[in-house]
């Protein structure tokens, strides 16, 4: 009995995109495009909370024959894409038609950009659910496909400059992940045997520890740095700010909030299973430093931007940075600390570019220096630069303080991972704390001189209310709510998680 | 056949390797664009039989399945797209490469070694037949990704994206007698609306900027 249900829910969760992205090449009243969005995402939602349910009673459920694998881990990072996903399209309602009303896109572009937008939420849900490390691998790859016009949706040369460059550098780092695909299945066979299922998630996890240590450290090291790239870590990071800047403005709070996280789930998934057979110092100390390098040098490229939606950009890889220090350093604190700000980031991080949408529209411009007084021209999407900027700098009221704090503490009980990296706790929680103060100081300034200030006198004043405020007042909320009251399911589900990340 | 000897076996599959790391350094010497084109679709074409041979010898029919495919959309479908690309593009030639043809083939030889070094605490672990494939596996893998660095017209950088993969399917060929069937189907599906993806975006950026030189590509700046 359960099982069937499982298997609707399941199929509940993959049939809408597909269908959804189907529908709207064939239907062209803009009205029509986004009640299937919302639809769609909806089904998808309700068949979370379906999953989530029973994740949190059993454990993990396989559906279609163990085609399907989803436990705690999954469960959070569909809850991100779901939660991501519906304000997304909450926003696109105002955002879309007001382009299209301008007449920056043609309404009869209006479906391939749905149908790419379903694609791409189908991608990512299918490499969450995937029982096999290969159809992972695809579908990832599937979400770079998906997403190259959606970024160089404008058509002008930048667009098409960065979709190219996303492109290339993600396919290229891609292509490096599927070499390291290719050596787990290599030995994982040796214990296996030649059986299809030799990728399987539930297969290896049980097998792991017999797995050969060297085989593995290599394929760690290729899926490492394929899936990093998509992360966007340093120095594998050069396509994210062009990408962020041009992208439209849901598509890059897609990509942000949501694409990175799944790019994590990715590394984590491997992770799970080298570190039964390989001491897991060697994959946290790689985590951590490459986290540590991506923050650091993040923070002090925030201080060079001029360009808001860059600055979000390099905030974007500097956040990852964190989380990955937090997956690097480990232990109970450290893993939820991680999963907790991946949770936290995608939501500030989407609520940001709202803001830099409603700004960009208004003032024409990405230029910070030309952005004055948004508190008179645009108040709400003042207010919601301003909670953003603040949950983004990790101030207290915000949960990015909750979890950054997580990170530091567990990042100062045990210090860096790793022999060669052994220096005690003293120094790296230096450098973290003194580069999230450059971060704060550089976001924090920008910001200000954004919301505050004389406006310049050809844009008009005012703010009308959308369908586009519905999801900034609730990711606002959100941010605000989550550092005093974590809700049970969503805390349970985190610790969970994180438990089965801690490494034994 | 009884001429055909495990030890045979084994000679024919080195050979089949390394006719397409061979064919590989003539992607990299070569400047003509449609020459590499060429070029690409015979080592794809010398994949499909390696794959042919190692699913003859082993008696796994899903690789044949696999060569198949490989015939279909490397052999036949993605170089036709190339050359209607290029035949499109007012360039037929690389004139400007940021690293000449003789030194990128000496870089080439140091990342063959690179490979052989790096898999050598591993490669006693494989089947017998196609022990040494790994490694010519992983240095063309290498290779694609040093042109990819090397050269800077779109079409050249597209062709060496597609050099990788083939390294990577002879990698998963010869490493582990290929990938679930289900993971091949995917990867193929990906390589193919890549290579589509990314000729239709020549094809924009030819318009936008009147070139394909990705060095032209240089409005996004810090």
């Amino acid at each position: 009995m359960t099982v069937d249900y499982m298997t609707i829910a399941v199929s509940l969760l993959l049939l809408p995109p597909l269908m959804a992205g189907g529908l709207s090449l064939l239907i062209t009243s803009s009205r029509r495009l986004h009640l299937t969005n919302l639809i769609s995402i909806g089904t998808l939602i309700a068949a979370e909370v379906a999953i989530t349910r029973t994740v949190l009673a059993q454990g993990s459920v396989t559906a279609f024959g163990e085609i399907v694998y989803i436990d705690a881990l999954s469960s959070v990072i569909l809850f991100i894409i779901g939660t991501v996903g519906l304000a997304c399209s909450l926003y696109m309602r105002s955002y879309m038609d007001d382009q299209v009303a301008r007449g920056v896109i043609a309404p009869n572009r209006l479906n391939l950009f749905f149908f790419l937008f379903h694609m791409f939420i189908l991608a990512m849900v299918v490499a969450t659910v995937a029982n096999s490390l290969g159809v992972q691998w695809v579908a990832i790859e599937a979400t770079t496909l998906a997403t190259t016009f959606l970024i160089a949706f404008w058509r002008r040369r930048e667009s098409l400059e960065a979709g190219w460059k996303y492109l290339i550098l993600c396919s290229v780092g891609i292509s490096l992940a599927l070499f390291g695909v290719v050596l787990m299945y290599y030995s994982s066979l040796r214990v296996l045997g030649d059986v299809s299922s030799a990728l399987n998630i539930t297969q290896l996890q049980q097998v792991a520890a017999q797995l050969d240590p060297h085989i593995l450290k290599l394929a760690f090291v290729f899926l490492f740095v394929g899936y990093g790239t998509k992360v966007g870590l340093v120095p594998m990071h050069s396509w994210l700010p062009d990408a962020y800047t041009e992208a439209p403005a849901p598509v890059a709070a897609m990509l942000a909030g949501v694409l990175e996280t799944v790019a994590v789930y990715a590394i984590l998934r491997s992770r799970a299973i080298v570190d039964q057979a390989v001491s897991p110092e060697f994959t946290g100390g790689l985590l951590a430093l490459f986290g540590l390098v991506s923050f650091a040098l993040a923070a002090f490229f925030i201080l060079l931007q001029h360009n808001y939606k860059r600055l979000f950009a390099y905030s974007s890889i500097e956040h990852m940075g964190l989380a990955m220090i937090g997956f690097g350093v480990g232990g109970a604190i450290g893993n939820f600390g991680g999963l907790f700000h991946l949770v936290n980031h995608a939501f500030a991080k989407s609520l940001a570019f709202f803001a830099a949408g409603n700004i960009h529209r208004r003032f024409k411009t990405v230029e910070i220096d030309q952005v004055h007084g948004l508190v008179t021209v645009l108040p709400w999407s003042a207010l919601a630069l301003m909670i953003a900027g603040l949950a983004l700098a990790a101030l207290p009221p915000f949960a990015l303080f909750a979890s950054e704090m997580q990170i530091i503490t567990a990042l100062g009980t045990s210090g860096l991972p790793g022999e060669w990296l052994q220096s005690g706790p003293r120094i790296p929680v230096i450098i973290l704390l003194f580069c999230s103060l450059v971060a704060f100081a550089g976001v924090l300034s920008r910001i200000t001189s954004m919301v505050w200030g004389v406006p310049p006198k050809d844009v008009p004043e005012g703010e009308q209310w959308s369908v586009g405020h519905i999801p900034i007042i609730l990711l606002g909320a959100v941010l605000l709510g989550f550092c005093w009251v974590l809700p049970t399911p969503l805390r349970q589900l985190l610790d969970t998680a994180s438990a089965m990340l801690v490494n034994r | 056949m009884s001429w055909l000897t495990p030890h045979i076996g084994t000679q024919l599959v080195d050979l089949g390797s390394a006719l397409l790391l061979l064919t590989c350094f003539a992607i990299v010497a070569q400047r003509r664009l449609s020459a590499c084109v060429d070029l690409f679709a015979l080592q794809s074409l010398f994949l499909a039989m390696t794959a042919a041979l190692v699913a003859f010898l082993t008696g796994t029919p899903h690789i044949y399945f696999a060569a198949a495919l490989t015939v279909l959309v490397k052999v036949l479908v993605i170089p036709r797209v190339l050359k209607r690309v290029i035949e499109r593009l007012n360039v037929t030639r690389e004139l400007v490469m940021n690293i000449n043809v003789p030194a990128s083939l000496l870089i080439c030889g140091v990342l063959v070694m690179v490979a052989f070094f790096i898999t050598q605490p591993i490669m006693p672990f494989g089947h017998l037949l196609t022990r040494d494939s790994l490694a010519i596996a992983l240095a063309i893998v290498l290779i694609g990704f040093f042109t990819m660095i090397a050269r800077q017209k779109a079409v050249t950088q597209l062709i060496a994206f597609l050099v990788m993969e083939n390294g990577l399917f002879l990698g998963a060929t010869a490493a582990t007698y290929g990938m679930p069937l289900i993971v091949e189907l995917g990867v193929f599906f990906d390589v193919l609306v890549a290579a589509l993806i990314a000729g239709i975006y020549t094809n924009r950026l030819q318009d936008a900027f009147d070139s394909v030189d990705t060095t032209r590509l240089s409005e996004l700046k810090e």
